[in-house]
């Protein structure tokens, strides 16, 4: 049986377009080269 | 093999991966293959611009335009991305009615929070009309009509749901709490045919069956209890008007009242649009403005000027006016909004002019401070601070300020006899100047204080 509170919690607000700007400055773009760079530059100090 | 081009081979193992989920339709997971296609390599263009592409395909416009614009940004030029927004950008009405559904979408959100579920029905159905490939509305509309019990509305929308996005977890488990619903329903059928059952009763007689309705003690009374029969149909009737007719009105009546309360807030919603577009509008056109007086102020002022350097050089030139009278005329330009030649003739005149209009000038000023004229002495004074403010190692300066304070202007005074304390110290002017400086600022103190006191 479903619990409407807690499904109602699953739904997150969408983003509009007024916030877009905002979002492309949040967007996390860390990937694996910058971790293995991030990881070596600690290992050579 | 060098790890960098493991980690693109990775990331376009992810991309091919997303690309066959992306043709079959199965956004979510899609989505996550991208997803990890881009934490491997964040510059795999062609996932991110995918990603916005599936984005789209569910309805989340502006999350699609977020991945795009940073794709642009990552490769402004050989990008497909650049042509998705700007047919984004070409369909700008479709853009702004997907937006105002979006922005409904998040109200409802916070409506059924507050309880408002019946508002927020309402207001979805119109979501999903303006913006059909919102995947999010027909879950939470599903949801809705799934408390509700009428799984018979919900059937569709999940439906709708599952066609946009095929593996959506959230909408496969609304699928199955409808089908166990749907399995009750049966079994509740064979109840009511038992129960059918019961009120007769079969036996039989020889070879013969006989069915004979069931023995009801309320019909078997019924011709003797007629006027009770009669005053237990008026309450039951009174008691069906009371529980089923009367919250039907009720009911009916806050629906229409939440259309109204809907109506009116679009019609809010609407109005401010209206307003803030007019303010900007006339923000604009006051910036315009302002713009156009600074740059015809700037134009008179450049043409004033020029006018000036002329009728100083004629002067100059005719030979039959004094270095003062073409200092004075000199003094009138802007230098700054001169051009290069311009700002050559101005230097070579001012060169040869100001040193001995500022003796005249000079020698003018300190006659007038001595015989008190005050106004004749700052204006003497300070046009030679503006042609030479070190004329007479500071002397000019100290006179001007003494000048003005002579003649009540404290702040101009402090002004210039603070210029004399730093640009000639240890000078006798410089001296003078401290002192004054001191009685200004005791007369200040004295001053408050005795304001305090009043």
């Amino acid at each position: 049986m479903l619990d409407f509170d807690e499904e109602l919690k699953k739904f997150k607000p969408s983003l509009d377009v007024e916030d877009i700007e905002d979002a492309v400055y949040q967007e996390d773009l860390f990937d694996v080269t910058d971790l293995l760079k991030q990881v070596m530059s600690q290992q050579t100090n | 093999m060098d790890y960098t081009k493991k980690i693109v081979r990775y990331s376009n193992y992810w991309y091919n991966d997303g690309l066959r989920k992306a043709q079959i339709r199965d956004l979510t997971g899609a989505i996550l293959s991208l997803r990890r296609s881009l934490q491997f390599n964040k510059g795999n263009i062609a996932a991110r611009n995918l990603l916005g592409l599936v984005y789209y395909g569910r309805g989340e416009v502006a999350e699609a335009l977020v991945e795009w614009i940073i794709s642009k940004n990552m490769r402004p030029r050989d990008n497909i991305a650049n042509e998705y927004i700007q047919r984004v950008q070409d369909a700008s009405r479709q853009l702004d009615v997907m937006n105002q559904a979006i922005k409904k979408y998040n109200q409802c959100l916070v409506l059924c929070a507050q309880g408002g579920e019946d508002m927020a029905v309402l207001q979805l159905r119109k979501v999903i009309s303006a913006h059909p490939s919102f995947v999010k509305a027909y879950q939470l509309l599903a949801l809705l009509y799934l408390k509700k019990e009428q799984y018979a509305k919900a059937k569709p929308l999940l439906r709708t749901a599952a066609k946009l996005d095929t593996t959506n977890e959230m909408t496969l488990r609304y699928q199955h709490e409808l089908s166990l619903h749907k399995g009750s329903r049966p079994r509740r059928e064979e109840k009511k045919k038992e129960k059918k059952k019961k009120t007769t009763i079969e036996y039989k007689l020889g070879n013969d069956t006989i069915i004979q309705p069931a023995y009801h003690m309320v019909k078997s009374l019924a011709g003797k209890f007629t006027l009770m029969n009669i005053v237990v149909g008026g309450l039951i009737g009174a008691a069906i008007v009371w529980y089923l007719v009367v919250p039907t009105v009720n009911e009916a009546k806050a629906n229409r009242t939440n259309k109204q309360i809907i109506e009116y807030s679009e019609q809010i919603n609407a109005m401010d649009a209206q307003i803030s577009a007019m303010t900007r509008t006339l923000d604009n056109y006051r910036a315009a403005d302002a713009d156009s007086e600074a740059a015809a102020q700037t134009a008179a002022s450049t043409s004033d000027s020029y006018e000036n350097l002329m009728a100083a050089s004629e002067q100059y030139n005719s030979g039959s006016y004094t270095s003062d009278a073409i200092a004075d005329t000199l003094l009138n330009i802007n230098r700054d909004v001169l051009g290069a030649s311009g700002q050559a003739a101005y230097d070579e005149l001012a060169g040869e002019v100001f040193s001995a209009a500022c003796d005249t000038k000079y020698e003018a000023g300190i006659e007038a401070l001595n015989v008190a004229n005050y106004d004749s002495a700052i204006d003497n004074l300070s046009k030679v601070v503006r042609m030479k403010e070190s004329y007479d190692d500071g002397g000019a300066l100290l006179n001007l300020g003494l000048a003005y304070l002579r003649n009540g202007d404290n702040g101009n005074a402090a002004a210039y006899l603070k210029k004399v304390t730093e640009q000639f110290p240890d000078t006798e002017y410089a001296q003078e100047a401290a002192n004054n400086l001191n009685t200004i600022s005791q007369n200040a103190d004295s001053d408050k204080s005795k304001d305090s006191k009043e």
